[in-house]
Parts: structure tokens; C-alpha cells; sequence
């Protein structure tokens, strides 16, 4: 491959953002036909570190050998044609096009026509096909995107970075959206990659998938490399331990709620969509911790936003207190006390360009009014001060714009914001997806608290631990329809996946 | 049958009451131009009780008054007064008023001779556009003479800044132009200070005068502007800065003789303008339509018929509405 | 660190970066004026600022209500044609009553307000259906607001065009009416007191007040803005509404300034609004703008027209040079948001 035997070096990178130091003397060496994790809490600076490869960021000092070259690149464009290709976390594929088109935007092939340059389409299927062949991908080239699933569109997004004749692919959280079955599917399409001679660089908070995937594993804490480490040598508890920098005995709180009377009852709830929620019914009661559990695409998201008047019912009813209610919209939900945290943050839950405080306050404005109908601005920012302390949230100040904010940090926000409109029901549809392990155990005491304190919980989560580790009781659906509610303590993985499975062929 | 016979006669004595008046087409380039809704009322006036009129709003789009010029063909009027879009496609409309022999008066926006001179039974009548011009310079060609302390720095030379219209419009350009001519022609010498376009539009102007006082100070002797508006928005600038009180007086002349303009020269502040005879012009229009629709003669008409030059000429084919200069002496007989 | 915590967190660098790029906009407004002030020195006469000034007021009036609706997400392209029935509005309302050609023949002399406040009614009464078509009908605000500019041009060519005058320009305006945009008090013109007293309230209003945090939110992230329970009807609703009212009054100085109206002016007016605010920093994505940065933006339109004039430069270069400012000036404040990615 090259003199040294690696397939890209970073040597000692740093990256000074206003304010903070991002990156400190950063080093790490990938070889080719390795799957190398980055692991560390949010913030570590694992995004920042492969945005400094892929030529988004210029490092302030350091150096980048490809291939035994120092490298350089003004950007993802050269990185590319130089071998370097990257799997974003949040994809952003142009939805009204064929898939062979994105693969090949930027880069058509074409033949002659004149004076002119035709896009030769059917060489770009052909080529297309092939590509997917090799890496035994069932895509059709023709499909609009908008029409693939997460998952494939991952699978056009990997196929592309091959095209690009990747020596180095770096995944940013590639899983955060996948069902097990398609998780299996990507470490297989990895699994290839790698007998090829690819080095992936493998970004993931998830350990359980680091340990199966990976063979080596370098850890990042603020900004700088703890470690790199043999997969083989490394277990949950060291990695949990190493990152954080200290022991975490317990990955869920002590929980001392006790569940009351019945809070809400939910009858016969059928979506106005035909392909989503049908006849659920459940009742949730007072300090309860209710787990909502399924695969993507079993409708719980739709279901509790339904719930809190977000989308349309057709049938069914809601008690809440005993009081059958109508809820519309977010408004009148916020006038019943209950609470909802969306699944996906940067779409329905940031404000990206306004400041932490602004985010904290908004769903509670209407209490700050004072005098003359102007806000009482000393009152909101000392609720704003006690619920940053309070959540821990790591904010430079209150002015801070929120999308400089690590996503925990933003999650907590959004937590403190709800919270302020002192809410006896909470929804949260997955809390923790993409927050740090730190940060989740944070968010998970935050709820233990909630629910001592008398506040129902229902929460969406995808991931088994945290369903078994903090519900009282657990609801399945599959497919739109409600599969069983399980007891918290005698719930198994098995079991769960057995009713989360139970519609499917 | 005598019953039949009875109706019959009823129903042609109707007939022949609305048979008896022609009818004529009248298109107007758009409805929202004051000086044509002038023209457009004096000539719905003078119909009355005499021709069948319908006038048409061309929405200043050619195609669409091509339209309604076969329109017109169809429904066999007798005459067509055509206010033109765009004077320059003239000759689609007189191929087709000739294929039909019916008269075509164009009035107020004029087509070039050549076009003219392909159809027998073509009109036009309008204003010498450069005639607008002319008077405005006369003004103050005049006023200059009668007022040697208008030559503030006594230097013989009359130093003046100019408020443009539309510099792609024909008006504008005459006006601009042949304003100065007439100041030369008068044997005076001018010096352009500065000249910049304000759209026709008083705020503009306004804007625009009070930034040439900051530049010139006290070096302007004579504000033109191509219309009434833009010099009534340059005599706000000079009353902030100043003027029209304590004998401190600035000439300014513009074009249209718009009522604000004439309550301005009641009051002293504006020194002329000029006016577009709309009532004239509506009046000739609608004469020579009116007689050619009845089959009579071009040369029945009131209005003294003229050639493209502007000479007397009997079987000429133009009619030349004078515009009028209107000062404070004889600004009273303008008001309505 | 009970007092003024949430300031005392934020490190020092930071200030100074955000000091910078807020001032920088400023900083080319300055720069302007010290450039033409070298070249023409009689640029600085007084009597030239405050003339600025004046022009400016108007102006910032109707950037200030346009500002806010651009940080919905949303555009006013009716703002200039309101301007324009509010200033034939106000107009027609404050003719003398010996004036000759007066729209409403033999009206006697009405209290200085129903001009002014029969202005503000017409521009609210455009901005609530403006607001309603957006908010109710959910039609793209380039849209609604382009048919309500086509609209407004209408209604107000209708209400100046009556037989036998046609559209007739307005004059003869009573001298208490005029004196609004050009008279002093205490020294001051009172345009400027007037546009002042008005960057006062709407500064309060995008920042102490609940519609204000409600359009910063719903222009940040509309989707976000409906879940947490801002209701986004009703504060599209009322930032249309005050741009509206804010139109009106503009319309109402725009004639008492002139001393006229016709049915052509306010064209083009809300360009300019816009042009100002996004100079001045206002992000037509949403969520982003100060009163200060409008306010700064329609300064720098406003000396570079004043100044090009006084430059003795040719109309069609200042065409020119006025667009490559407005590229230019967002160009360098874009700068702050780029850096970050």
C-alpha cells in the first residue's frame, strides 16, 4: 500500500475553533483492510477530526498522509478524487432523482454529440448495476430516491463512495437510523469492503457494534486521543471507562417511582392514514415510566404525535383525568400538561440560529409576560440559569446560539425547555439517540427524577438496554397495531423482539 | 297582416334610430394614464347621442389591441380610433383596416410617415412632441430675459440641472432636448450642471434636487423637469432648503399642467408649464372618426388638416393639436 | 455572578467577534460616508445629513415592518404599492379646502389625524389580508403578496380616477399636513422623531415581547415553532398586520414629505425594504435580523443615493453601483455564518 503500511495517518492535528479548542494533537493511523472505530462522548471531537480528513475543516497544525503523501485538500471535492470518501450522519441525497443519478452527480458520463456533451445514461446504468452487483446490493438504478428507505439510500451513499474508488471510507453513526436486520445487512456490505483492502473509519456510539465490526478502536475525550486499542482486548465497561474517564458502575439510575393512579387512558386510537396506528389502546399511569418499543416503521412516532395533536385521529378516544379530550395541535396539549420531545431534533426541535435561552423559553413564553405585555426578561433568565445547571448543560452562556451546542447538550436544552412548562405527561420519542454515554445516564436520572416526582413518562426508545433499563411497563407495536404490554421487570430482549416481529412475514 | 305590416314599421323605425349612428371602435394604450383618460372622456362626451362607441383598455400589450382591432372588423364598425401600443407595429393595424376600406384614425401616439403614407384612409392627430419641449424653454427663455437677477453669478451663461422622465421614452428624450434648444435659439448660453433620471416620480425628484443643492450650491439658476410631478417634488426640496420665502426664488418649469401644478403657479411656486390639449385632442379624434365613419370627407372636419411636417395642407393626413404654454398669467383659463 | 450571569459566561473573544461582525455593516456605512465626504465635502454639509436622514425615515418605516416579516421566512412584495394607496389615501383626505381640483369636492378641512390615521387603517387593513392569505389559505408569501401588490395598484388607480379629472396627481395638501415630514420640533425634523419613535417600538416589540420571540422561533424553524405550541397563524397574522400598519404610516410621510401623491408612488419601495434589511443582515432564510442592522441598511441605501447624485454620477452607473453594494455589503455579512460550517 505505502512505505509506512498505513492506509491514511493523521499526525498530531490540531483545530482551534473561537473559543475552543477542538482538536489537541490528534493522532491516528489506519490501516488498509481495517474497520478502525472512533469512539468518545459527544463533543470528543470524532466529527471534527474526520471533517479535518474529508477537507470540510483545515487543520490549524498537523499533517495528513495518504497513502505515504502528505495531503492537503481545500475541500470534499479533492478529498474525493484523492480517495477519501464519507458517509454523513444525516444523509442529504436529492430525493426527486433516480438513484444512478446521485451516485454519478458531478460526474455523468458522457459521450460526444457534436459540439455538444450528452449525459450517456445508459452507460451510467450499466456502470450503476455493476456497482451494485459487486457489492450485492438489491437497489434498483432508476428508483427515485425518494422512494428507497433509510437504509438503501445508505447502501446507494456506500455504493457511491466506492465508485469514487475509495481508499478510505469514513462512516459517521451509520446505524442511528437502521433496524437490526439492515444493521446486519451494513456490516456485511463492511465486511466486504474491508477483504478488499478499504480502511473504514468507523464513528459510533454504540458498543455493542463497535466490538462485533471493529478491529482496532481509537478513544477520543475532549478534543484529545485517549487510546487506540485492539477490539479484542476491549469490553463495554472499558471503553465506558475510558471515555468518560471515570467508572460507570450502573448504566441506569436506581429508579424510585412508584406508579399511581391511572393518568390517561388511551381507547381504540386509529390514525386518519390508513397505513399508520390502528386500535391501540393503553393507560398510563401517574409516575409511571411506560416504554414505547418497536422496529422503525411500527408507528409509534406517529402514534404519540398523534396523541399530542400533531396528526390526525380517526377514531378512538383519550381520557386524560378521566375527561375525555380533543386535542388539535401543540397548544391546547400543552394546556392538558403534557409534553412532547420529537424524535428528530434538528427538524422539530432546535432552533438552530437562536440562543439557548430563546430555546429554553419558547414553549413557555406566554408565562414570562409581565407589565405592558413585555416579557419579564430577568425571571426568564433566571429559570433559564437554574435549568442549565440543573440538566448540566454544557453552554458557553445563555446567548449562545444552540447550534454550536454539542446534540446531548441540545437535547437538554429541548429537556428544559419542556420541563419549564411543568408538564404532568412526558412523550419522549427517543431521548437519547445520538447523545453520549455520559449524557444518557444524565438523561436517563433526569427521567428516574421526573417520575419520582409524579410525572408519566412514555418513552420511544430503539434501543433493548434502555427499554428494559427504565420502563415500568412496556408497550410493543408492530406494523400500527399495539403487540402486548410487557411488566418492566419480567421483559425480555426475546420477548420484545417477538412482539415487535409479530405482523411481519 | 296590417299588425305585421305595424310591426314591421315600429321595428325599422327602432332600427333606423340605432342604424342611423355609426358605430366606431376606440382603443386606448391603457386605462391608467391620466393624459388618455382625459382624451378617453372627452371623446366618450362628445359621442353621446350621436355614434355607438366602444372603447377598448389596450393594457399597454400590442397583441391584445391587434385583437380587438378584429374584433371591431367583425362586429363592422364604421371607423376605428386607434391609440397605439406601440406606434412602431402600425402597419399589421392598417393592412388590416385597409383589406376592410375602413377609416383608421391614430391619435396621440404617432406612427412614423412611411407607415402612413401605405394607407389612403389613415389619420393621425397628436401633439408635435417636441413642441412640449420647445415652450417649456420658452418659458423660461422669456422669464430669463425679463429677470436679469436671475444670472446669479452674473456670468451671461444660464447654469441648469435637468429631471429626466424615462430616458427611454420618446417624450422625455424631446422634451430634454429641444427645452435647451429653444434657451439657445434665444440667443442665451446654457451650462448643463447635472441631469439624472427620476422617473417621472416626485419623491425621486425630490430626492434628487436635494442632492444637487448640496452639490451645486447656490450655482442652479434653473431647475427643467420633463413633467409637472418631478418639478413639483424639485420645488419641495427647494422650499426645505429655502426657497420661495424672503424673495429667494428658484425658476422651475415642467410639463402637463396636472391641477397641483396649477395650484404651484397660483402660488408662486412653479414658473410654467406646458399643456397636452387633451380636451383638443379628444375633440379632434373623435370629429375626424365621426365624419369618416358617415362617409364624409377627411376635410369636413372641424380641425384644419395638416401634413407630416406640420404645414397647412388640405388633403393632408395629420391634424396637429398645439400643446399650450401656461403661466401665471393665463393659468386661471385652465383650471377645471 | 447573580447579576448579568448569562453575559458574564461568555468569553471575551467572543464578544469581540460578535462586536465585530455586528459592527461591520456599520463600519461600511461609515467608510461610505467618510469616502464621499473626502471626495465632495459638501456631502457633509449638515443640511445634506439631516436631508438624508429624513429620506431615510420614511424608508426605515417600511423596512422595519418588512424586516419582521422577513424573519418569518416570509416577503412583502405589496409593501411599495401599500405605501402608495396610503399615501394617496392620506393625500386625498388632507387637500385644502380651497383647493380647486380636490378629489372630494366641497370637503371641509378634517382634524389632522384622519389623514394619518386613515393611511395607517388602509395599510392595516392590507396587511391583515395579506397575513390571512398566508396564514389561513397557506399561499407562499412571494405569492400572496405578489397578487396583493398587483391588487393594491389597482384599487388605488381606481380610487384616484374619477371622471372627468382621470388618475389625476393629488395636490394642494394643507400646510399642518405637510409640516409632518417637513417640519421641526425642539430642532428636530419630524420624520425623525417619528421613524425614531418607531425603531423604539419595534425594537421592544422583536425583543421584550412574546411575538417577537414567536417570529424569531417560527422563522428559525417553522416545524420545531408548531410543536412546541407557537401558534404560527396568529403571529403571521400580526407581523403582516404591523407591516401593513407600518406601510400605511410610511405612505401617510411619504405624501406630507412630497406634499402629493399619484398613483404611481411607493413603486419599487419594497425592493428597496428588502435590499436594506438583507444589508443590513436580515436573513432571508429566516430567524435573523436586529433593528439596528434595517435600520443601518436603509443608511447605507440612502447615502449611496444621495451620494451618487452629489457625485455628479450618471443615473445609469448609479444603477450599477447600487448593485454591486447590496451584493457586495452580503457578501462580507454572510461571511459570520459561513466561517461556522
Amino acid at each position: 500500500m505505502s512505505e509506512n503500511g498505513f492506509a491514511v495517518e493523521m499526525r498530531a492535528i490540531t483545530k482551534v475553533f473561537p473559543g475552543v479548542k477542538a482538536l489537541d494533537d490528534v493522532s491516528i493511523q489506519v490501516r488498509p483492510g481495517s474497520v478502525h472505530a472512533l469512539m468518545g462522548e459527544n463533543g470528543a471531537g470524532k466529527s471534527t477530526l474526520m471533517k479535518c480528513l474529508f477537507g470540510i475543516y483545515e487543520p490549524d497544525e498537523g499533517q495528513i498522509v495518504l497513502g505515504g503523501r502528505p495531503v492537503a485538500f481545500a475541500g470534499a471535492r479533492q478529498a474525493l478524487d484523492a480517495g477519501i470518501a464519507m458517509i454523513h450522519q444525516e444523509l442529504h441525497p436529492i430525493p426527486f432523482m433516480s438513484v444512478a443519478e446521485n451516485i454519478w452527480l458531478g460526474r455523468y458520463p458522457t459521450r460526444n454529440f457534436g459540439l455538444f456533451k450528452l449525459v450517456n445514461k445508459a452507460k451510467m446504468l450499466r456502470d450503476t448495476r455493476k456497482l451494485f452487483e459487486d457489492l450485492r446490493m438489491e437497489i434498483d438504478p432508476k428508483t427515485w430516491v425518494q422512494n428507497l428507505s433509510v437504509s438503501k439510500i445508505q447502501s446507494m451513499e456506500i455504493a457511491k463512495a466506492v465508485s469514487y474508488n475509495a481508499k478510505v471510507i469514513i462512516m459517521d453513526e451509520p446505524t442511528s437510523s437502521l433496524t437490526e436486520n439492515e444493521v446486519k445487512h451494513l456490516f456485511g456490505i463492511i465486511r466486504k469492503l474491508r477483504s478488499e483492502g478499504i480502511a473504514i473509519l468507523y464513528i459510533s456510539h454504540k458498543m455493542e457494534e463497535i466490538l462485533e465490526i471493529s478491529d482496532e478502536v481509537t478513544i477520543m475525550r475532549d478534543g484529545r486521543r485517549v487510546g487506540t486499542y485492539p477490539a479484542k482486548e476491549l469490553t463495554t465497561d472499558l471503553i465506558i471507562n475510558r471515555m468518560v474517564g471515570r467508572d460507570l458502575v450502573h448504566r441506569f439510575p436506581p429508579r424510585e417511582n412508584v406508579p399511581g393512579e391511572v393518568v390517561m387512558q388511551v381507547e381504540g386510537l386509529t390514525s386518519t392514514n390508513p397505513r399508520s396506528f390502528r386500535d391501540v389502546s393503553f393507560d398510563l399511569r401517574r409516575g409511571e415510566i411506560l416504554g414505547l418499543g418497536g422496529l422503525v416503521g411500527a408507528q409509534r412516532t406517529e402514534l404519540v404525535e398523534a396523541i399530542f395533536g400533531l396528526r390526525g385521529i380517526k377514531s378512538g378516544e383519550i381520557r386524560i383525568g378521566g375527561k375525555r379530550v380533543a386535542i388539535q395541535n401543540a397548544i391546547q396539549a400543552k394546556r392538558h400538561k403534557i409534553a412532547l420531545l420529537t424524535e428528530d431534533r434538528r427538524t422539530t426541535g432546535i432552533f438552530p440560529v437562536l440562543s439557548v435561552l430563546d430555546n429554553t423559553l419558547i414553549a413557555n413564553i406566554s408565562t414570562y409576560i409581565g407589565r405592558l405585555l413585555l416579557l419579564d426578561r430577568r425571571r426568564g433568565e433566571g429559570d433559564v440559569r437554574r435549568s442549565v445547571e440543573m440538566l448540566r448543560v454544557k453552554t458557553p452562556s445563555a446567548a449562545t446560539l444552540i447550534q454550536s451546542l454539542s446534540g446531548g447538550n441540545q437535547q437538554k436544552v429541548i429537556f428544559a425547555r419542556w420541563l419549564l412548562t411543568e408538564p404532568e405527561i412526558l412523550i419522549l420519542d427517543e431521548p437519547t439517540r445520538g447523545i453520549d454515554v455520559g449524557a444518557k445516564y444524565e438523561i436517563y436520572t433526569i427521567i428516574a427524577d421526573l417520575a419520582k416526582r409524579g410525572k408519566s413518562v412514555i418513552m420511544i426508545s430503539s434501543e433493548m438496554p434502555e427499554l428494559l433499563g427504565m420502563s415500568d411497563r412496556i408497550m410493543v407495536m408492530c406494523e400500527g397495531r399495539a403487540t402486548g404490554i410487557l411488566d418492566g421487570k419480567a421483559a425480555t430482549q426475546e420477548r420484545i423482539m417477538e412482539l415487535a416481529t409479530q405482523f411481519m412475514s | 297582416m296590417k299588425r305585421f305590416l305595424f310591426a314591421l314599421l315600429v321595428l325599422a323605425a327602432l332600427g333606423s334610430s340605432v342604424f342611423a349612428q355609426p358605430k366606431i371602435g376606440v382603443c386606448i394604450y391603457k386605462f391608467d394614464d391620466t393624459f388618455m383618460s382625459y382624451v378617453r372622456n372627452t371623446i366618450e362626451t362628445a359621442a353621446k347621442g350621436k355614434a355607438t362607441l366602444s372603447v377598448q383598455d389596450s393594457q399597454y400589450d400590442q397583441p391584445k389591441q391587434n385583437d380587438q382591432v378584429d374584433q371591431f372588423i367583425v362586429q363592422g364598425m364604421k371607423s376605428l380610433a386607434i391609440n397605439m401600443v406601440d406606434p412602431s407595429a402600425v402597419s399589421v393595424l392598417i393592412g388590416k383596416a385597409k383589406a376592410k376600406n375602413l377609416p383608421l384614425v391614430l391619435f396621440n401616439r404617432e406612427p412614423v410617415a412611411a407607415d402612413m403614407a401605405k394607407y389612403d384612409k389613415a389619420y393621425y392627430v397628436g401633439a408635435k412632441a417636441q413642441d412640449s419641449g420647445t415652450m417649456e424653454g420658452e418659458i423660461v427663455a422669456d422669464y430669463w430675459k425679463k429677470n436679469p437677477s436671475a444670472d446669479l453669478n452674473k456670468d451671461g451663461v444660464l447654469q441648469y440641472v435637468m429631471l429626466i422622465g424615462d430616458p427611454s421614452n420618446t417624450d422625455a428624450k424631446f422634451r430634454t432636448q429641444y427645452s435647451i434648444e429653444a434657451v439657445v435659439k434665444a440667443g442665451i448660453k446654457v451650462q448643463k450642471l447635472a441631469e439624472d433620471t427620476a422617473m417621472w416620480d416626485r419623491p425621486k425628484a425630490q430626492e434628487k434636487m436635494a442632492a444637487w443643492l448640496t452639490a451645486y450650491a447656490g450655482k442652479i439658476e434653473v431647475v427643467f423637469a420633463n413633467n409637472d410631478d418631478m418639478a413639483l417634488g424639485a420645488i419641495e426640496a427647494l422650499k426645505a432648503a429655502g426657497y420661495f420665502k424672503g424673495g429667494k426664488f428658484m425658476p422651475v418649469v415642467g410639463v402637463d399642467a396636472t391641477p397641483p401644478a396649477l395650484d404651484a403657479l397660483e402660488q408662486g411656486f412653479l414658473l410654467g408649464t406646458v399643456l397636452n390639449d387633451a380636451t383638443n385632442q379628444g375633440l379632434a379624434t373623435w370629429e375626424l372618426a365621426y365624419s369618416l365613419a358617415q362617409g364624409k370627407s377627411a376635410a369636413t372636419a372641424v380641425a384644419p388638416l395638416a401634413n407630416a411636417e406640420g404645414k397647412p395642407d388640405p388633403k393632408g393626413k395629420y391634424v396637429w393639436v398645439p400643446y399650450q404654454k401656461v403661466t401665471k398669467d393665463n393659468y386661471k383659463q385652465f383650471k377645471k | 455572578m447573580s447579576n448579568g450571569a448569562t453575559g458574564a459566561l461568555k468569553p471575551r473573544s467572543q464578544v469581540a467577534r460578535e462586536f465585530a461582525s455586528k459592527n461591520a455593516i456599520v463600519l461600511v456605512l461609515l467608510g461610505l460616508v467618510v469616502a464621499i465626504g473626502i471626495a465632495r465635502p459638501s456631502f457633509l454639509n449638515p443640511a445634506n445629513l439631516v436631508n438624508i436622514l429624513r429620506i431615510s425615515s420614511v424608508r426605515a418605516v417600511i423596512a422595519l415592518g418588512c424586516g419582521g416579516i422577513l424573519i418569518t421566512r416570509g416577503t412583502d412584495l405589496s409593501a411599495g404599492r401599500t405605501v402608495g394607496l396610503a399615501a394617496v389615501v392620506s393625500a386625498s383626505l388632507a387637500q385644502r379646502a380651497d383647493y380647486a381640483s380636490k378629489l372630494f369636492k366641497g370637503m371641509p378641512d378634517l382634524p389632522l389625524l384622519v389623514p394619518v390615521l386613515a393611511a395607517i387603517g388602509v395599510g392595516l387593513l392590507v396587511g391583515l389580508l395579506n397575513g390571512s392569505v398566508v396564514a389561513f389559505l397557506k399561499v407562499p408569501p412571494f405569492i400572496a403578496t405578489l397578487g396583493m401588490m398587483v391588487i393594491v395598484y389597482g384599487a388605488v388607480s381606481l380610487y384616484v380616477d374619477r371622471p372627468p379629472m382621470g388618475a389625476q396627481p393629488l395636490g394642494g395638501l394643507r400646510e399642518d399636513f405637510t409640516n409632518i415630514g417637513t417640519g421641526d420640533t425642539l430642532g428636530i425634523p419630524n420624520l425623525i422623531l417619528i421613524a425614531a419613535a418607531v425603531a423604539l417600538v419595534i425594537y421592544v416589540l422583536h425583543n421584550k415581547t412574546r411575538l417577537g420571540k414567536n417570529i424569531f422561533a417560527i422563522g428559525g424553524n417553522p416545524d420545531a415553532a408548531v410543536v412546541s405550541g407557537v401558534s404560527v397563524w396568529r403571529n403571521t397574522l400580526l407581523i403582516y398586520a404591523i407591516g401593513g400598519l407600518l406601510y400605511g404610516l410610511a405612505g401617510a410621510l411619504l405624501a406630507a414629505r412630497t406634499g402629493g401623491a399619484t398613483n404611481n408612488y411607493g413603486n419599487g419601495y419594497e425592493l428597496d425594504a428588502i435590499a436594506a434589511c438583507v444589508i443590513g443582515g436580515v436573513s432571508t432564510s429566516g430567524g435573523i435580523g436586529t433593528v439596528g442592522g434595517m435600520i443601518t441598511g436603509v443608511l447605507i441605501f440612502e447615502v449611496l443615493n444621495n451620494g451618487l447624485v452629489v457625485l455628479g454620477v450618471s443615473a445609469y452607473w448609479q444603477q450599477i453601483v447600487k448593485g454591486i453594494i447590496i451584493v457586495v455589503a452580503v457578501a462580507v455579512d454572510i461571511r459570520k455564518y459561513l466561517v461556522k460550517r
